[in-house]
C-alpha cells in the first residue's frame, strides 16, 4: 500500500504520540515515533521521514531545539521538514528559548494541537 | 573616625586656616605700623615690633612646614592628638606674640588690646570649651601681667607719644579697670562662642546620626528587596514548571477527545483512546492532589507549634495496611519493623502519613517484582528515626543531590513510570524539615535505595 508520506513523531508523552499516530495513520501516512532526541535522530537516518513533529521540552527543556540544530548540521537530514510542538505559550519562558539561533523549523504548533489542523498542515507540507 | 569626632576632624581642617590667618595678621600688622609711622613719625618703636613680627613670621613658617608633614598621615587618633596639641601651641604663642606687640606699642594704652577677643574667638571655634576658657585665662593673665609689671615699673613702658596721657599706665584704677574689663570680656566671649558652637555641633551630630541611620535602613531595604526578588524568581520558575506539568496531560486528554469526536480514529481504536484519556485524567487528579499536598507542606511551617505529640508507629501501621495490597500485587515483600516503645513526635498525623506513603509507594514503584521493602522505626535519645529501604533500581550518584527537588525525576524513574509527578520526595522533605527533622538518602544504581529521616522526639 502506498502512503502519502513518512512522518516521525518525537515526543516523550506516549499518549500524545499514540493520538497523533492514530490520526495520521487513518489519513494514510506512515508513522514512526521516538521518545527522545537521540532515538529520534537515529530513526531519521534510518527511515528518512518526510516530516518530523518535534516536541521542544522533553527530558531537558530545549531537547527539541538541540535536535533541530543537529538536523541542520547533517546534510542528510537538512531537507526533512520540521514542525515544532510546544506546551509553552507563557512569555515568561521565552527567555529560555533560543530565538536568536536559526532553527530548522517550518512551523510551530502549541499543545493541545487540534488534529484537523495537524492533518491539514501535514497534507499541505507534504504536498509541496 | 573623623565622623565620630567631628570636633577634632574640624580641627584638622582649621589648622591650615589658622596658619593662613596668621600670614594675614603679619601683613596687616606691618601695614598698620607703616601707616601709623607715616602719620605719626616716631610714635612707634620700629625695631622691637619688627623683630616680634619677624618672630611670628618665622614660627608661622615652621608651623606651615609641620602641618605639611602632618598631612600625609591617615586620620588616626594619634593625628588628632597631635593636631590638638599643635593648636594649643599655636594659640598660646599667638597670645604671647600679641602681648609682646602690645607691650612695645603702649601696653595698656593701646586700643588694639581688643585683638585678644579675636584670639579667644578662634580658640573657642577650634578647641573644647575647657581649653577655650584656659585660653581666655592665659590671655587675661598675660594682659594683666603686662599691665601690672609696667605699672610697677618692673618692665619698661613705651608711651604712645602724643596719643595718650603718658602717665595713664600709672593710674592704678585705670589699669585695674582695663585688666578686669579685658578678663570679663574674654570670658564672656568664650562662653557665648562655645555655647553657640556646642549647639551647632550637637545639631551636626544629630544630622549625621540621622543620615547614618537612613543609610543603614536603605541598605536593609535593598537587601530585603534582593531577597524578595529572588523569592519571586523562584516562585515564577515554580509556576512555569507547574503550568507545564498541568498542561501536558490536559493537552493529551484534549487530543484524545479530539481524535474520537473528530472521527479521526476507527471504532475499535476509539475505546482505546478514551481509556488513555481516562488514565491521563486520573494522573492529572493525582498531580493536583500532590500539588495541594506540596502547597500545604510549604505552608505547614506555621502550624508546627500547634501539633500534638503522635506515635509515628501508628501512622506507619495505617500506611502499611493501605499499601500492602499494592505491594503484594506486584509480588513485593513489604516488611514493617518497629522497635519497642518509640517515643512520640510533634507533628500532624496527615503530614506523617504523607511521608510514609510517599516513601513506601516510591519503593513499590521502583522495585522489580520479587524485591523486598523494609520500613522501620527506631529511636535514639533525641530523635525518632524512620527508614524505608528497598532492593529497587537505585539512584545514580549524579542524581542523588537532586531527587528532593520539586518535579525532578531521574531518567530511570521516567523509563519505569513515565507519568510520575516528581513531587513526592519534595513533599516528604518539606514535611520532615517543617517539623525540625532531616532526611537523607543512600543509594547506588541497581543496588536499591535507603531513605532515612530523623524527627526530634516530643518532650
Amino acid at each position: 500500500m502506498t502512503t502519502k508520506g513518512k512522518v516521525l513523531i518525537i515526543d516523550d508523552d506516549p499518549d500524545f504520540v499514540e493520538v497523533v499516530r492514530t490520526a495520521l495513520e487513518t489519513d494514510d501516512f506512515e508513522v514512526f515515533s521516538a521518545a527522545d532526541g537521540s532515538q529520534g535522530l537515529a530513526l531519521m537516518r534510518q527511515e528518512k521521514p518526510d516530516l518530523v513533529f518535534l516536541d521542544v521540552m522533553m527530558a531537558h527543556p530545549t531537547e527539541g531545539v538541540d535536535v533541530s540544530e543537529a538536523m541542520m548540521e547533517d546534510p542528510d537530514l537538512r531537507d526533512i521538514r520540521v514542525v515544532m510542538i510546544t506546551a509553552i505559550t507563557d512569555t515568561q519562558y521565552v527567555g529560555d528559548f533560543p530565538t536568536d539561533r536559526y532553527l530548522h523549523v517550518d512551523q510551530f504548533l502549541t499543545k493541545p494541537v487540534p488534529l484537523s489542523e495537524l492533518l491539514e498542515l501535514t497534507n499541505r507540507i507534504l504536498k509541496k | 573616625m573623623e565622623e565620630q569626632f567631628p570636633l577634632q576632624a574640624e580641627l584638622i581642617e582649621r589648622i591650615d586656616w589658622l596658619i593662613s590667618l596668621r600670614w594675614l595678621a603679619v601683613v596687616g600688622t606691618l601695614l598698620t605700623i607703616v601707616v601709623v609711622n607715616s602719620y605719626f613719625p616716631g610714635l612707634l618703636l620700629q625695631s622691637p615690633l619688627m623683630t616680634t613680627i619677624a618672630a611670628i613670621a618665622l614660627y608661622n613658617f615652621l608651623f606651615f612646614l609641620y602641618a605639611r608633614q602632618l598631612r600625609p598621615h591617615v586620620s588616626t587618633v594619634l593625628r588628632l592628638r597631635q593636631s590638638t596639641v599643635f593648636a594649643y601651641v599655636q594659640i598660646a604663642l599667638d597670645l604671647i606674640a600679641l602681648t609682646t606687640l602690645l607691650h612695645f606699642a603702649g601696653g595698656v594704652e593701646n586700643p588694639f588690646a581688643l585683638f585678644f577677643i579675636f584670639h579667644v574667638i578662634i580658640a573657642s571655634i577650634l578647641l573644647s570649651p575647657t581649653a577655650s576658657f584656659l585660653a581666655a585665662l592665659l590671655a587675661s593673665s598675660l594682659f594683666a601681667a603686662m599691665a601690672f609689671l609696667e605699672y610697677g615699673g618692673l618692665i619698661p613702658h613705651y608711651n604712645l607719644v602724643g596719643l595718650v596721657d603718658p602717665d595713664l599706665y600709672r593710674h592704678g584704677s585705670y589699669v585695674l579697670a582695663s585688666v578686669l574689663g579685658m578678663a570679663i570680656t574674654l570670658f564672656l566671649v568664650v562662653y557665648m562662642t562655645s555655647s553657640i558652637g556646642a549647639r551647632l555641633r550637637a545639631r551636626t551630630n544629630e544630622l549625621m546620626e540621622v543620615s547614618r541611620s537612613h543609610e543603614a535602613k536603605s541598605q536593609e531595604l535593598e537587601e530585603l528587596n534582593a531577597k524578595l526578588q529572588k523569592l519571586d524568581a523562584a516562585r515564577t520558575k515554580f509556576m512555569v514548571t507547574v503550568t507545564h506539568e498541568l498542561r501536558a496531560p490536559v493537552a493529551t486528554i484534549y487530543s484524545c477527545l479530539d481524535l474520537v469526536l473528530g472521527g479521526f480514529a476507527s471504532r475499535e481504536k476509539e475505546q482505546q483512546v478514551l481509556e488513555r484519556a481516562q488514565r491521563r485524567a486520573t494522573e492529572l487528579l493525582e498531580l493536583v492532589k500532590d500539588l495541594l499536598e506540596l502547597t500545604e507542606a510549604r505552608q505547614a511551617e506555621v502550624e508546627v507549634e500547634e501539633a500534638e505529640p503522635i506515635q509515628l508507629a501508628d501512622v506507619l501501621h495505617n500506611v502499611d495496611e493501605l499499601m500492602r495490597v499494592e505491594a503484594e500485587n506486584k509480588d513485593l515483600f513489604l516488611s514493617v519493623d518497629i522497635d519497642t516503645a518509640p517515643p512520640p513526635v510533634r507533628a500532624k498525623p496527615e503530614h506523617m502519613k504523607a511521608v510514609w506513603t510517599n516513601l513506601i509507594s516510591n519503593a513499590i514503584k521502583y522495585t522489580e517484582p520479587g524485591g523486598i521493602i523494609v520500613a522501620s522505626l527506631t529511636h535514639d535519645s533525641d530523635h525518632v528515626i524512620g527508614v524505608v529501604r528497598d532492593t529497587g533500581i537505585g539512584i545514580a550518584a549524579e542524581d542523588l543531590p537532586r531527587v528532593f527537588e520539586e518535579f525532578y525525576r531521574t531518567a530511570n524513574a521516567r523509563a519505569i513510570s513515565p507519568q510520575g509527578t516528581g513531587v513526592g520526595l519534595a513533599i516528604v522533605k518539606r514535611m520532615i524539615e517543617n517539623y525540625g527533622g532531616k532526611i537523607w538518602l543512600e543509594s547506588e544504581l541497581g543496588q536499591g535505595s535507603k531513605f532515612t529521616f530523623m524527627l526530634p522526639r516530643a518532650r
